[in-house]
């Protein structure tokens, strides 16, 4: 009996179930199970399969009444059914066309049709597009996207470790942005929004109930987190003097709303709110001498006493 | 194809074909392996089990009808799978995120086809497709993002003002823009440099101007979107090791080797082309990281420089 054959007729069986069929019935309606240990074996094994691939196989007491105990099995055909998005050839097609340009580094294991692809499928398929072949953009996956997703559109607070503390963080939005995923969300440890970076997370997030918070009118939902931005620290306007040459770039970098003074040689003055020092020195130190800390004073003494250590310090060879 | 599917794999093409073939009258059969991404034998296969399928007692009337003929398909009596089976998270993320990625793309129509197609999705998935994804594809001045798209779609040479962030100076350039690409956040054209006579990747944030010219030139066979950053074999290598709040060192750069030391550090060894480049890396890891095998007097002489910065007084605005 070939295997596919065997899913086609489980899945039939269980969608056509209005009640939950227990094990023995399911060998003796589907073809190919055999019996004992290897049936349930082959069951067990079918069983993970569908719900590998999103197939709503739910486990349910045979008797609701109690008065025998054992589980069953079926498919609740409202949970496995797809509304018609009502989707038109064009939007289709231009659906299909983000999918078959756009990589987004898998999550599932090399082989394994990418998500996008199926999702497509699922649509009901499009040509054109695909000769595409050369990507236009490619993302990085991480596992922990389609939970957050999940979470994000059911409402559910997630749990994870973040920094070595425990987080509990109700879940706003994923943002993709300086080539990292980011998770936005009401932080209830620092009872604000805050970004995590979903490859600095430290456990997988768990989400709890749906339809645990209310997104708050009004939340930040666009804007890439500067890293000068991405700290805890108490805010400080810092004054950033960018040369000439690389001054287009810069304010690239920053927006043109940062920009303070744009002086005759061509170089600019940037204003910038920093709540992360690191991330900011570092930020400057991109421009190696084509940039100067202006203010407030205390960064631009941490600039100095930064280079002073390593200009005074040793060639950086340690003794052997 | 290679491989041969697995019957997972062909299982969820199964389930997504059949709802779509049954609800037509006999679509052929190229469209239907270009629309599901399979070829002629797998599908003539897959259908060919299908007839077989259906619920118990598999009498005439609980079988599925799958036929092939004359070029056209037919499936009937499939009313299990008259809807597609629904997205799932981790497709729905992929599709979501696709669109928006190519909605952040200048010049796409942000009330167009897509745009309406992905609310469509989204409404499905219960998302508002707004709120739920947000995709920032990194600054690059967008009249320079047009002239090397147009000039790659055109086949033309264009002449780029270019700063080269390794080596902190400012050339001008003709290049063959073979591919124009976003990654790791950033926007990307792959091209031969005839400036360098060999292939480059240069920044599009980096390229202050780009002038579209007359002369084309012949397009090679894609070979996909190369990488970011490659190393050539004969670059110097210069190890570091990082103290434990520069561990992520390890995680942003192209190293070649990590090992990890006591209490935390750990020592990496990364290929260097251009000094500016280690002098960036070096200034910002800081006086706390050792240069164990390279160049080390780069970082004092580099921080020497960007120290004489600061011996003036302070010009506020």
């Amino acid at each position: 009996m070939n295997r596919l054959e065997r899913l086609v007729n489980l899945v039939a069986a269980l969608l056509d179930a209005d009640r939950p069929l227990a094990r023995a019935e399911i060998y003796e309606r589907v073809p190919g199970y055999g019996q004992g240990e290897s049936a349930r074996r082959a069951f067990e094994r079918d069983k993970d399969a569908l719900r590998a691939m999103g197939i709503p196989l739910v486990t349910e007491p045979l008797h609701p009444d109690g008065r025998d105990p054992g589980d069953g099995y079926r498919i609740p055909p409202e949970r496995y059914r797809m509304p018609d998005p009502g989707l038109a050839p064009d939007e289709l097609g231009a659906l299909h066309l983000a999918a078959s340009t756009v990589r987004l580094g898998a999550a599932q294991g090399p082989g394994s049709p990418p998500e996008a692809a199926v999702a497509i499928w699922k649509l009901g398929g499009a040509t054109g597009g695909a000769d595409a072949t050369a990507p236009l953009a490619a993302l990085p996956g991480s596992e922990h996207l389609a939970p957050l997703f999940s979470a994000v559109g059911e409402r559910r607070r997630v749990a994870f470790r973040y920094r070595g503390e425990d987080r509990a963080v109700d879940p706003f939005r994923l943002s993709y942005a300086g080539g990292h995923w980011y998770l936005v969300g009401h932080d209830h440890l620092r009872g604000d929004t805050r970004r995590f970076r979903l490859d600095r997370m430290e456990s997988p997030p768990r989400p709890g109930e749906a339809g645990a918070f209310q997104r708050p009118p009004g939340a930040p939902v666009t804007g890439p987190p500067a890293p000068w931005l991405m700290g805890d620290e108490d805010e400080v306007e810092a004054l950033l003097l960018v040369d000439a040459d690389q001054a287009d770039w810069a304010v690239a970098r920053t927006g043109p709303q940062a920009v303070r003074e744009r002086r005759a040689d061509g170089s600019v003055v940037l204003a910038l709110a920093v709540t992360n020092r690191e991330a900011f020195r570092s930020f400057a130190l991109g421009f190696l001498d084509h940039a100067e800390v202006l203010g407030p004073r205390d960064l631009r003494d941490d600039m100095v006493a930064w280079l002073d250590r390593m200009v005074e310090d040793a060639p950086g060879v340690p003794a052997a | 194809m290679t491989r041969a599917a697995s019957a997972d794999e062909r299982l969820r093409r199964l389930l997504a074909l059949v709802p779509w073939v049954a609800a037509r009258d006999g679509p052929r059969i190229e469209d239907v392996c270009a629309r599901f991404g399979c070829t002629e034998a797998e599908l003539v296969d897959d259908l060919g089990l299908l007839f077989l399928c259906g619920v118990h007692p598999f009498t005439p009337d609980t079988l599925i009808d799958a036929a092939v003929e004359d070029g056209r398909v037919w499936v009937r009596f499939a009313d299990w799978f008259a809807r597609p089976l629904r997205l799932t998270a981790a497709e729905g993320l992929a599709l979501v995120a696709a669109g928006a990625t190519l909605l952040a793309v200048p010049g796409t129509d942000p009330d167009g086809p897509l745009a309406r197609g992905l609310a469509k999705v989204a409404a499905v998935l219960g998302v508002d497709p707004d709120e739920a994804v947000g995709v920032e594809l990194g600054a690059a001045p967008p009249e320079v993002l047009a002239a090397v798209q147009l000039a790659s779609a055109e086949c033309r040479q264009v002449e780029i003002d270019y700063y080269s962030y390794g080596r902190d100076a400012w050339t001008s350039r003709v290049v063959d823009p073979h591919h124009i690409y976003n990654a790791a956040g950033q926007w990307y054209v792959a091209a031969w440099c005839h400036a360098a006579g060999g292939d480059r990747i240069f920044r599009v944030d980096r390229v202050r101007s780009a002038r579209v010219l007359g002369s084309s030139f012949e397009r090679r066979p894609d070979t996909g979107a190369p990488p970011v950053f490659s190393p050539r074999p004969d670059d110097p290598v210069v190890v570091i090791d990082l103290p434990p709040p520069a561990r992520w060192v390890a995680e942003e750069y192209p190293v070649e080797d990590v090992r990890e030391l006591d209490g935390g550090w750990r020592r990496v060894r990364l290929r260097v082309s251009e000094r500016p480049w280690l002098e960036r890396l070096l200034l910002r890891l800081g006086p706390d990281a050792r240069v164990v095998e390279g160049d080390g007097q780069a970082r004092r002489r580099a921080a020497e420089r960007v120290r004489a910065r600061y011996n003036g007084k302070v010009s506020q605005p």
